[in-house]
């Protein structure tokens, strides 16, 4: 789908678009409702009690810090803290819930009524053509510094409630149930505590939906609820999306998107979505309300059950847990707990850091992006903050895209870069021998300290070593010295590159260019 | 063969103590009452002689080691099939549970047995607990042990049976509407639902998981306290159960009811006289209260205004949960499973048509009927709203009283196939015992006498506060030795006789 086809579709229709955010709680360490550890994978059905399995007579006993972590989820979003809550019984039967019934929340949720703000620029902002008139309340509000704009985005409820299982069907083609034999379920991830969160249908763009989930993964793991991996599923994005008309205000038949295992897939199924509608409503067709999966190797989405289903999940107040009821001094004083959030680090790292917008803004959303950079500017100084920041958005973040890791599987540890940036700034590498020490650091583990010495690496700077050097280069090049004495100064960089090799890569170039200039003058 | 049938939980554990029998003689006096009376009565779906066995040898070892024995030492206990316990079958008396082996312990049970007690083996009941004559067993009934021709009250009949009929000295059963009670007075046994919370409910299979509770069954009300002593208390594993401090319950009995302010409820539902029992039987709380007066009690009268919508409350929110609980039955995990499913709709559905039996289909019928959109208000909600006012009800009648009294049920035990035809003729048993689950409170059934025109048990029951096991057990130890039942049935006397005991 060509990127100008979405534009030109927005500019006749309006989107409209809300998301269904599962995010696992993986800072409990153990299950919703009983002690079964919480982790990715594992041998299938080894991390199962009789709780977790449904096993007849067994009952769920609350996980008290699993609903810590969603009420401070609540807090980070703005969100309202329910004084009283309760779990309530989501009744259906699928082979992946032991008790054919999700225990979840209905109408008391943990946390409601929250907003988020996004910001939305780059090209992102040419999906978007009617913030002109919008007023700042809700809705996007003019951002004109860098062309981009700022949204703000309900929370409808935050919810708390059991992942299910998983299940592998055999004998299918790629795992799907199409065709397949049978089917194994493994419950290792059954009883996982999964928050829900439900935005406000107030999203209007796929870059606004992309700019919201990311968002909130930050938020997510600058609280450490979650590690938040969209590839392990423990950050799950489901999208609502429906179509009108610009200037109708009715809504349109909405299709719930799934499948969307990175932000780049949430963006492009939503935009495939808003695509496909419209033409089909251009050709005298109609929506249908159904599920639709993308499928991101085709990069289509295509309906998941043909008829949407009619269900009526019966639910009611679980009556195996009593209703939970929270003091409001005790919820002040969680709120206390709440970390600093990324908007506030931003602005604390382009006051206090003098960091660019830009960079600031790479460096808080992602928490262990923003550990990581202060613990090396504390190594560092604070002087040193814009270096360290370069060198993390150039040569760290390449190197994590070209291994594909997580910035706390490099070698290169905060205090190791802390000290390379150290020698640069000391003049005792340059920042070309630096680039050579950070590929060695990543490949080796070894402090730059000990690289450069191991590599005989250092940096000459003295004065009478480097003209006794450029002395031996005048003296073997006599043509190249007459012509620049003629005025063709451009051999200026022949000689460097000369006296450069005779060092072996260690003389300071701004004092070899100095002592150049001073002697070819003479 | 020693035949210690007729000796209570104390005289067991004191008898070890002093060395005049063993446990494993305790328990070989249990299977030899069972081996000659469990033919005709059925009160146990499967024997457990193996771990029976090594219970008894782990008291008597200890004893021999030195130890005082522990509370319940060497007690032949039955427990209800829908306990779970590690090396038997839990069944529920349902078909589709017929190869389910337990994988763990119900802690109720645990706690009974870390008292010393003897798992002799697991007690028939109506499949899942539906019913209140254990007809509905899958395997067949149990029969009331004064009577053979008459049912011994349900759901946990077999429990009931076990006791009345001496085969253990104390069983566990479930009360989710008088499932305890009931069958404990149309069997003339002693059958106590303790607070809702005062026993860990982990390892019961589920029924209306809101009105739930296990308790136990004796001769004696005093054997019923120590079985509460043993059993009572927070778990970890129930969220319901309460932190509230559990007392020494056997130390209350004997301690007399003076003072003690004891109501008769006078406004219980109106029931039809099916075998003109009915006048006795509410007699039966009229001699009741004069007896308490005698014994320096202040008696007076006490109403409980919304208790009449009780039974139809009950048929909502019991189904409700039940609908929901019984969810996991569907032949995937465990539990029998329809052969050669044509998909997965198919095998949940023919697992559950065949795995489960005509009452449960009925009891899950109605529950989800009530819970479906656009009748949830008017059935769910509303019931919800009468079980907070009969909350009120009794909260407000404890304000003036300790002990509140009805008859147990509004009739003695009655005839197999009589009231199978009729589901509300046979809910109409619980309409005294079903307003206490909906409320929570404690209550426990006492042999009041026989019935002069059957010569069957009737039974009193007796209403306690809010964790008030203490108190209630108290009034309910006054009663009973006022009254002088002989809970040996005559006929149990007669059948050991013909069969060759001693």
């Amino acid at each position: 789908m060509p990127k100008d086809r979405l534009a030109e579709v927005l500019e006749r229709y309006e989107a409209v678009i809300g998301l269904e955010i599962h995010t696992e709680v993986t800072a409990t360490n153990t299950k919703m409702f009983c002690g079964c550890p919480v982790a990715f994978g594992g041998e299938p059905n080894t991390r199962v009690c009789p709780v977790c399995l449904g096993m007849p007579g067994a009952l769920p006993v609350p996980n008290e810090a699993a609903i810590e972590w969603t009420l401070l989820a609540g807090l980070a979003t703005n969100c309202d803290i329910a004084l009283w809550s309760q779990f309530h019984r989501k009744q259906y039967f699928y082979p992946d819930m032991p008790k054919d019934y999700q225990i979840s929340q209905y109408d008391l949720p943990f946390a409601s009524g929250g907003a988020l703000e996004v910001e939305v620029d780059g090209e992102g902002v040419a999906q978007r053509i009617d913030f002109g008139g919008a007023v700042a309340a809700v809705g996007p509000e003019a951002h004109p510094e860098d062309g981009g704009y700022r949204a703000t985005i309900g929370i409808t409820r935050i919810h708390l409630e059991e992942d299910t299982g998983k299940m592998i069907h055999v004998g299918g083609s790629e795992g799907r149930i199409a065709g397949a034999t049978h089917s194994l379920v493994d419950f290792n991830r059954a009883g996982t505590p999964l928050m829900e969160l439900v935005s406000e249908p107030d999203i209007r763009t796929p870059e606004e939906a992309r700019r919201f989930a990311q968002k909130l993964r930050s938020i997510w793991l600058a609280l450490g609820v979650s590690d938040c991996s969209m590839e392990e599923g423990s950050m799950r994005v489901d999208g609502n999306v429906s179509i009108r008309p610009r200037g109708e205000t009715e809504l349109g038949t909405k299709s719930e998107v799934k499948n969307m295992n990175s932000f780049k897939a949430l963006h492009d199924a939503l935009a495939y979505e808003i695509v496909r509608q419209a033409e089909l409503l251009d050709t005298g067709g109609r929506v249908v309300q159904e599920t639709r999966h993308w499928d991101a190797g085709a990069r289509r989405t295509s309906a998941l059950r043909s008829k949407e289903e009619a269900h009526d999940y019966r639910y009611f107040p679980e009556p195996d847990m009593v209703p939970f009821r929270f003091e409001p001094a005790w919820i002040a004083s969680l709120a206390e707990k709440l970390p600093e959030l990324p908007d506030a680090r931003r602005e604390r790292y382009t006051t206090d850091f003098d960091l660019p917008k830009h960079d600031a803004s790479m460096l808080s959303a992602d928490f262990a992006l923003a550990c990581y950079f202060e613990d090396a500017v504390a190594l560092a100084g604070v002087d040193r903050a814009k270096q360290i920041a370069n060198w993390m958005l150039g040569e760290l973040a390449a190197l994590l895209n070209a291994e594909a890791i997580e910035i706390g599987d490099t070698r290169v540890t905060p205090a190791m870069l802390a000290e390379m940036v150290g020698l640069i700034e000391e003049g005792a590498i340059s920042g070309k021998q630096a680039k050579e020490v950070f590929a060695d650091m990543a490949a080796t583990g070894d402090a730059p300290g000990a690289i450069v010495a191991a590599r005989g690496m250092k940096q000459v700077s003295d004065t009478d070593a480097i003209e006794s050097v450029v002395h031996g280069v005048l003296e073997a090049n006599p043509n190249e010295v007459a012509s620049y004495r003629a005025g063709k100064t451009g051999v200026m960089g022949f000689f460097v590159g000369a006296v450069m090799r005779e060092m072996r890569g260690q003389g300071n170039p701004q004092v070899i260019n100095e002592v150049l200039r001073r002697m070819l003058g003479g | 063969m020693l035949d210690l049938s007729a000796l209570s939980a104390r005289e067991v554990r004191d008898g070890i103590a002093a060395g005049e029998f063993s446990a494993r003689e305790a328990a070989e006096s249990a299977y030899a009452r069972i081996e000659a009376l469990d033919g005709d009565v059925h009160a146990f779906l499967q024997l457990t002689p193996e771990l029976a066995f090594a219970a008894a040898e782990r008291v008597d070892a200890a004893r021999a080691a030195g130890e005082d024995p522990p509370p319940l030492a060497g007690v032949p206990v039955g427990i209800k099939d829908n306990m779970n316990l590690i090396g038997t079958r839990t069944t529920c008396g349902s078909r589709i549970l017929g190869n389910y082996k337990s994988v763990y312990d119900c802690t109720a049970v645990r706690r009974l047995l870390d008292a010393g007690a003897l798992p002799i083996g697991k007690c028939n009941m109506d499949e899942f607990a539906f019913g209140s004559s254990t007809e509905n067993s899958a395997y067949g009934p149990t029969r009331n042990p004064w009577d053979l021709e008459r049912v011994p009250g349900g759901s946990s009949g077999g429990s009931a049976a076990s006791v009345a009929a001496g085969m253990v000295t104390l069983s566990l059963g479930s009360d989710t509407g008088g499932s305890i009670r009931q069958p404990g007075a149309l069997t003339g046994t002693v059958g106590l639902k303790p607070t809702y919370g005062r026993v860990s409910r982990y390892g019961v299979v589920a029924f209306g998981s809101s009105l739930d509770q296990i308790g136990p069954f004796g001769t004696s009300v005093a054997d019923v306290a120590l079985a509460l002593d043993a059993i009572a208390g927070a778990d970890t594993m129930d969220a319901t159960s309460s932190p509230e401090p559990v007392e020494r319950y056997s130390a209350a009995v004997g301690l007399g009811v003076q003072g003690l302010r004891v109501g008769i409820v006078r406004d219980m539902p109106g029931v039809p006289d099916t075998d003109g029992c009915l006048n006795e039987i509410a007699h039966v709380v009229d001699r009741a209260a004069e007896t308490f007066a005698a014994l320096g009690a202040e008696v007076g009268d006490v109403t409980l205004p919304s208790a009449r919508h009780g039974l139809a409350a009950y048929y909502i929110i019991g189904p409700a949960e039940a609908s929901s609980n019984l969810a996991r039955f569907d032949g995937i995990r465990y539990g029998v499973r329809a052969e050669d499913p044509t998909d997965v709709l198919d095998l949940y559905m023919r697992s559950r048509a065949e795995g489960f039996g005509p009452e449960t289909i009925r009891r899950i019928m109605l529950g989800t009927y009530a819970l479906s959109a656009g009748y949830y208000d008017a059935y769910y909600g509303q019931a919800q709203k009468a079980r907070t006012r009969i909350i009120e009800d009794f909260r407000a009648a404890f304000e003036h009283y300790d002990v509140l009294l009805t008859p147990t049920t509004p009739e003695v035990a009655f005839r197999f196939g009589e009231k199978a035809a009729d589901p509300y003729m046979m809910y109409l048993n619980d309409v005294y015992t079903i307003p206490v689950n909906l409320a929570g409170n404690c209550a426990v059934s006492v042999p009041a006498g026989l019935c002069s025109s059957t010569g069957m048990p009737m039974g009193l029951q007796l209403i306690g506060d809010y964790f008030a096991e203490s108190t209630l057990l108290r009034a309910a130890a006054a009663y009973e030795q006022a009254v002088h039942f002989d809970p040996v049935p005559p006929l149990v006397r007669s059948l050991v006789g013909a069969k060759g005991g001693e």
